[in-house]
């Protein structure tokens, strides 16, 4: 009861807080992305063996955004950031043709969690700046999720991490189609 | 929207969808007021579901149970205590991990007054009941019972208020105690994982900054980039084991004092144990096939407790002759000798230096053998300088009287030169090297005491730079023999000792046989510079 005439009053006054997750293949950019929107610089990172947490505010919105690492070793232990995520960011490394197929593989084993069912899911396809990527929309073609989401809203939004190219639209989507 | 009263929704009229997650409903049913009394395989069902969903669902049970317990209704917050013991006992450190939360104890005890009433409600009684439980359980006898800190703060606090905790039967306390049993490793590591996955899920949820740092580490030991799980899962493989050899011990000793079985219910006890325990051995060893050591040990263990058991039951049946012909050998002696090394050792060490003076640690003798100064002390201490002048510089500076007593001595007697001459050639020559690696050199001395006893005495030299540390020495001799080992002198040597340690070891039912060689395996442990080294292997002695 209560805590539905908080929600309310947040929504009036802004502020809202929520948890994203960000996950993705090691190598993807999940660092780099979240570097770039805390603090607009690029940071030259070595791969995360463990997480990131950064709050990033746009528009009123908080967001705290967990960046785990995405090497073989600690993708079994993605399930342990599911409780109470809003959001879930999955980056996709375009010019990675190969890995591909993996990438898609881990992104149907989160979303079937029961614990996802109802976070909303952003596909960022990172690297769009190197040649030979794969381009949003043929991403979104291969990753068949109007065919296997029913109930979820989501959606694949092209970025580079370096110019910052559809990250902020990625965050402006994430606050729009969030718990309506 | 229901204040409006009756209304047709736009959809079609249903029943209410149920609310909440699956968990909520069964714990809301466990809870219901038109229960007549505690739904106990309802409870236990709940605690299986958490055991098998295992992420949140401790914490969101343990935040939906205290609110029940809160409830204005006396039956809803009874029924949740019930719940609530049912789950502790049942769902392990997960749900422990939950109720030491400083939010869950606080939200415990909200409707606790200040000052403690007159008479306690029946709710505050059973949370008194439950915290006392806890206090005596989990808090003193878990694993983890560093990590229950705050159940035991919560304790003081209501004490210190002035309340009173009941006193807990001891059969209730019994559920909760730890078993011992024997458990594989990858058993233990299966375990280890529940526990920091729950713990990796708490520091989460928390997000503070430190809890995060330590989720962080915490990571990296889950996701095997710390081998800490291995080592640990490997430990506590050996901890158990040696309990279980020192059980076999206490059977054995007990098979053999004693012939009559019946009614002795240690022996029953001890019995039970190591027959549960034998099938985990296979286990243990395909798991382990690579660690030769372990998988022998084992083996030879359980044979052991193989010929134990038969003893067992041939007493049992009352068959004393046959069981007669049984003697298993004892497994843990040589760890039970280690122990009790230290106090005993010093005086080892004073009786040992007549043997070897020209050897072992010089310092302390001259000083002591120069105020006494009697005939017998001067010939020996001329033996001393000489034998061990060019090695040590410490006798040259020691004082002039030292080095005019040994001056003394070889002016005016020949004796005291042909006494040394006899010196070294019993004192060294007939010590066996068992093995010499890059830092330690072992050195044996066997003596034949009588027909079947042999008498050994082994000596460790420091070659290394550094400091050795925490030596210790473990023996095993053929089965048809028997070996007693004394307590070490010591289990440290400085930089380049020589013989700095000795350790005496008695064999009896050495055949005198001509000809037929000793074969021991043994096995050191020690550090250097604190890095712990181990080294083993067989030896054969030439002819005693």
């Amino acid at each position: 009861m209560g805590n539905s005439i908080s929600r309310r009053l947040s929504k009036l006054f802004g502020s809202r807080e929520m948890k994203i997750l960000m996950l993705g293949l090691d190598n993807a950019g999940k660092t780099t992305i979240l570097y770039k929107l805390k603090l607009n610089k690029i940071k030259t990172s070595t791969p995360t063996v463990g997480f990131n947490v950064e709050t990033v505010t746009y528009k009123n919105i908080k967001f705290n955004m967990w960046d785990v690492g995405g090497q073989e070793r600690l993708r079994p232990l993605w399930r342990h950031y599911f409780p109470a995520t809003s959001a879930l960011i999955f980056v996709i490394d375009c010019s990675d043709r190969e890995r591909f197929n993996e990438a898609k593989e881990e992104l149907y084993s989160i979303i079937s969690e029961k614990e996802m069912e109802n976070v909303v899911l952003l596909v960022w396809a990172n690297k769009q700046d190197l040649k030979g990527s794969l381009k949003p929309q043929e991403i979104s073609n291969l990753l068949e999720l109007d065919r296997n989401l029913k109930n979820q809203q989501w959606c694949v939004i092209g970025s580079n991490a370096l110019t910052g190219t559809g990250l902020v639209e990625g965050l402006s989507w994430i606050s729009n189609n969030i718990d309506k | 929207m229901s204040s409006y009263g009756i209304y047709l929704e736009d959809g079609p009229v249903r029943r209410p969808q149920p609310v909440g997650n699956p968990l909520l409903r069964k714990i809301n049913r466990a809870c219901r007021m038109s229960l007549p009394e505690p739904d106990l395989a309802l409870n236990l069902d709940i605690a299986d579901y958490i055991n098998e969903k295992q992420g949140g669902a401790a914490y969101d049970a343990s935040k939906a149970i205290v609110k029940l317990i809160n409830n204005r209704d006396t039956h809803t917050a009874v029924f949740a205590l019930a719940l609530l013991d049912v789950l502790v006992k049942n769902c392990g450190y997960p749900l422990h991990l939950q109720i030491s939360r400083k939010a869950f104890l606080n939200e415990l005890v909200k409707r606790f007054p200040e000052h403690p009433p007159l008479r306690y409600s029946k709710v505050q009684r059973l949370i008194l009941t439950a915290i006392e439980e806890w206090y005596q359980t989990i808090c003193k006898l878990s694993e983890y019972k560093d990590e229950m800190n705050y159940i035991r703060d919560m304790r003081r606090l209501l004490k210190y208020k002035g309340y009173i905790f009941p006193k807990i039967q001891s059969d209730n306390l019994a559920v909760m105690r730890p078993t011992d049993q024997l458990k594989t490793p990858s058993e233990i590591q299966k375990e280890q994982e529940i526990v920091q996955a729950a713990k990796l899920e708490e520091l989460i949820r928390s997000g503070r900054p430190d809890d995060l740092k330590e989720a962080n580490k915490l990571m990296k030991v889950m996701a095997g980039f710390k081998e800490d799980n291995i080592v640990k899962a490997k430990q506590s493989v050996n901890n158990e084991l040696n309990k279980l050899k020192r059980k076999a011990d206490l059977l054995n000793e007990m098979l053999s004092s004693s012939d009559d079985m019946n009614d002795n219910e240690t022996a029953e006890e001890l019995y039970a144990a190591l027959k549960n325990a034998q099938p985990k051995f296979q286990k243990i060893i395909e798991e382990e096939h690579d660690d030769d050591d372990l998988v022998q040990d084992l083996l030879k263990f359980n044979d052991n407790v193989n010929q134990l058991l038969e003893k067992y039951s041939l007493l049992r049946n009352g068959n004393v002759t046959a069981a007669q012909q049984i003697n298993p050998q004892a497994m843990s002696t040589g760890s039970m000798m280690q122990s009790n090394s230290g106090a005993l050792a010093n005086e080892i060490n004073l009786i040992d230096f007549g043997d070897d003076l020209g050897v072992t640690s010089p310092s302390p003798t001259p000083n002591a053998s120069s105020t006494t100064n009697t005939g017998d002390v001067i010939d020996l201490l001329g033996d001393l300088t000489l034998s061990s002048s060019p090695s040590s510089p410490k006798n040259d500076t020691n004082n002039n009287s030292l080095s005019l007593a040994g001056g003394i001595k070889l002016d005016d007697n020949n004796d005291s030169l042909d006494l040394f001459g006899d010196f070294t050639s019993t004192g060294t020559s007939s010590r066996i090297l068992i093995n010499q690696s890059a830092t330690l050199k072992i050195e044996a001395e066997n003596k034949r005491l009588s027909d079947s006893t042999v008498n050994s005495k082994i000596y460790f030299s420091n070659l290394s730079n550094d400091k050795l540390t925490d030596l210790t020495f473990l023996i095993a001799v053929p089965k048809s023999m028997k070996l007693t080992l004394l307590p070490q002198s010591d289990n440290e040597m400085v930089p380049h000792t020589n013989s700095g340690i000795s350790q005496e070891a008695n064999i009896d039912n050495v055949p005198k046989a001509a000809g037929k060689p000793l074969k021991i395996k043994w096995k050191v442990n020690y550090k250097i510079a604190n890095n712990p080294i181990e080294e083993t292997a067989v030896f054969t002695f030439p002819a005693l």
